[in-house]
């Protein structure tokens, strides 16, 4: 297998969720994918998107509640289009999902062990002696000293940082091809965190799995990905490499999103915030540039009708027109307020 | 709680906050009075299942004009009624039927009511729908008249047949509260976590939503316990309950109706209502202490 092998292409996604008989699209036509042996991040602040295009993926949604449509092609099939009862073929085995509060995302009545031979024993046909050996083989590779013990223990036994690495054991337990991880260190302290990363990126140089990281921190970004695409109200509005996108932020949410990280040494010591808020799905204006409300000092006119994806340069791809004429409120006639 | 285990070979002592069935235990060592009802409930219903497996129930039904109303003495330890017939024989029979009553129908709508829960509160949609609006069905209609109307019509009326006829109408409140349960826990990410490895649906329900609900399964199955014992008892007291021949606990209190009898000779009905008192009362105490152990700000221990 080559390493550009294309594992999952997302096609113009939109997932709507019911208000009172309407269907509000809160991923509005997103598409993206994801290559073998590339770690993808998606970032936006709270609210735009980021967790429900991964729910989204992995089919987790309320059927009576939310709609899927457009195309996510893996290996050939549509899993949005996917039933139930197939789809539980796909999930664990094809693609697997790490949590973001990894105390609620482990039953507190079963046994670490049980736990993580769950999916083995719905996916393969190992036996009992092989799976127990093979959960003590995950829990050495996330890093867990003493595995046997762990093995028996319950979930609250556990720290959080051991609790997550537990949580990815289960998730790498039947090799999936694609790790959705959404948020998965926001839970923990900034040592764990460093160590959890250390072992996505650890495991994914082994299996070459493609991973999904669903996050709001760019330091998070920097560290692990390749690959970034930033979203705001259901759109992403800017896709680059890790590279592209650290030197060289082209959209004015993503300049402001870099803006707003707090820095020790500068002049000013306000911290620099976005103004305004991500608009409710209701009160989403669908048509013309969806963050044209938060910076209000850039004339109508600077914004595309309907903004489409521009290919600045390859790979590095932006939405709507108006970076080019954009510049911080603040640079326009020194400081305002 | 302080457990050895063996960390390389070496034994070391761990602390772990006690779990399930220790949780339990120690609710009911710090509580006497619970203690002392699930040693004496215990002893009751075994002691009756034992000694009612001697009694002839025919013989003891005789009637023998003779020792009407006999009083407690050497022939009779608790005394006769007016048909001559031994009342402590008929207070075991009797107790035996109203437990192994009570027993089956906590079982069947235990059962039942538990299934539907899980399911409407996993699944929701139009299950749930469907499943709430025929509870909602039964809770407005006025069950004991029904009961009533059933017990006159069914041909061929037994034990076996009450318990279904009671079981019908005595699921759903069960059924309501494991829904409501269910639905909170099964919008846990522990849930989602175990969809996302392809765990089928019902495997979810019963190996991961069910075993977190046990708690509450189990007080709510005992505190049933307590109030089906009284159900079989009030229906044959208003003379609707098992057939006549039977003999039951409601029976005997019944014939306190008779000013005469409820003046004069207190043996025939007062046994049987302390029997019911005791015991209702014990099972409550029970649950009462299990119920606590489900909830930890309420508990002694």
């Amino acid at each position: 297998m080559n390493s550009t092998e294309q594992l999952l292409s997302i096609n113009n996604l939109h997932t709507g969720f019911r208000i009172k008989d309407t269907y509000f699209d809160a991923v509005d036509g997103v598409s993206i994918s994801l290559k073998r042996n590339e770690i993808l991040a998606i970032v936006g602040e709270s609210g735009c998107g980021k967790s429900t295009l991964a729910t989204s993926i992995i089919g987790l949604h309320d059927h009576n509640k939310t709609r899927v449509e457009g195309e996510i092609i893996y290996k050939g099939i549509n899993l949005a289009k996917l039933d139930e009862e197939k789809f539980n073929k796909v999930r664990g085995e094809e693609i697997g999902m790490i949590f973001q509060d990894p105390l609620s995302a482990l039953n507190p009545l079963m046994r670490i062990g049980h736990q993580i031979e769950e999916g083995l024993a719905f996916h393969t046909k190992m036996t009992k002696e092989q799976r127990d050996k093979r959960v003590l083989e995950l829990l050495t590779q996330v890093g867990i000293s003493n595995p046997a013990r762990i093995a028996k223990q319950f979930p609250h036994q556990l720290s959080g940082g051991m609790r997550q690495r537990v949580i990815i054991a289960i998730a790498i337990s039947c090799k999936p091809n694609i790790i959705i991880a959404d948020e998965p260190t926001t839970a923990l302290d900034v040592t764990i965190q460093a160590q959890i990363l250390d072992l996505l990126k650890d495991l994914q140089a082994e299996t070459g799995a493609g991973i999904v990281l669903i996050t709001h921190d760019l330091g998070v970004v920097a560290e692990v990905a390749d690959r970034v695409a930033v979203m705001y109200a259901g759109q992403i509005i800017e896709e680059a490499t890790v590279e592209g996108l650290f030197t060289n932020p082209l959209h004015p949410y993503t300049r402001s999103l870099f803006n707003s990280i707090p820095q020790m040494n500068s002049e000013n010591e306000k911290l620099q915030v976005i103004q305004g808020i991500v608009p409710s799905l209701i009160n989403l204006p669908r048509t013309g540039c969806r963050f044209s409300t938060r910076i209000p000092w850039i004339s109508e006119g600077m914004h595309e009708e309907n903004p489409t994806m521009h290919e600045v340069s390859p790979g590095h791809l932006v939405r709507c027109t108006c970076w080019q004429h954009f510049h911080f409120e603040s640079e326009e006639g020194g400081i305002t307020r | 709680m302080v457990k050895e285990a063996t960390v390389n070979g070496k034994k070391v002592e761990t602390n772990s906050p006690p779990t399930g069935m220790q949780v339990i235990f120690r609710e009911f060592s710090k509580d006497k009075l619970a203690m002392f009802s699930l040693i004496s409930l215990v002893v009751v219903i075994i002691g009756v299942f034992i000694w009612a497996w001697f009694i002839d129930q025919e013989t003891l039904m005789r009637v023998s004009l003779r020792d009407k109303y006999a009083a407690p003495g050497e022939k009779f330890f608790l005394g006769a009624d007016q048909g001559g017939k031994d009342i402590l024989g008929q207070l075991v029979i009797g107790a035996k039927n109203s437990i192994r009553i009570a027993i089956a129908i906590t079982l069947i709508t235990g059962v039942f009511g538990i299934i539907v829960g899980l399911v409407c509160g996993y699944f929701g949609g139009w299950i749930d729908n469907m499943f709430m609006r025929i509870i909602d069905f039964f809770i407005t209609i006025p069950s004991l008249m029904i009961i009533i109307v059933f017990v006159t019509i069914v041909p061929k009326y037994t034990v076996n047949t009450f318990i279904l006829i009671m079981s019908l109408f005595l699921w759903t409140s069960t059924a309501r509260l494991v829904r409501s349960k269910a639905l909170s826990e099964s919008r846990r990410d522990y849930v989602n976590a175990s969809k996302t490895m392809g765990t089928p649906g019902i495997l979810i329900i019963f190996k991961e939503i069910m075993p977190n609900l046990s708690s509450i399964l189990i007080v709510e199955l005992t505190l049933n316990f307590a109030g089906n014992v009284g159900i079989e008892t009030g229906l044959s007291y208003l003379g609707f309950g098992l057939p006549p021949q039977t003999p039951s606990l409601g029976t005997l209190i019944s014939y306190a109706n008779n000013p005469l009898v409820l003046q004069d000779k207190w043996w025939v009905w007062l046994p049987a209502s302390i029997f019911i008192l005791l015991m209702m009362l014990g099972i409550n105490y029970v649950g009462q202490a299990l119920r606590r152990s489900a909830d930890a700000k309420q508990r002694l221990g």
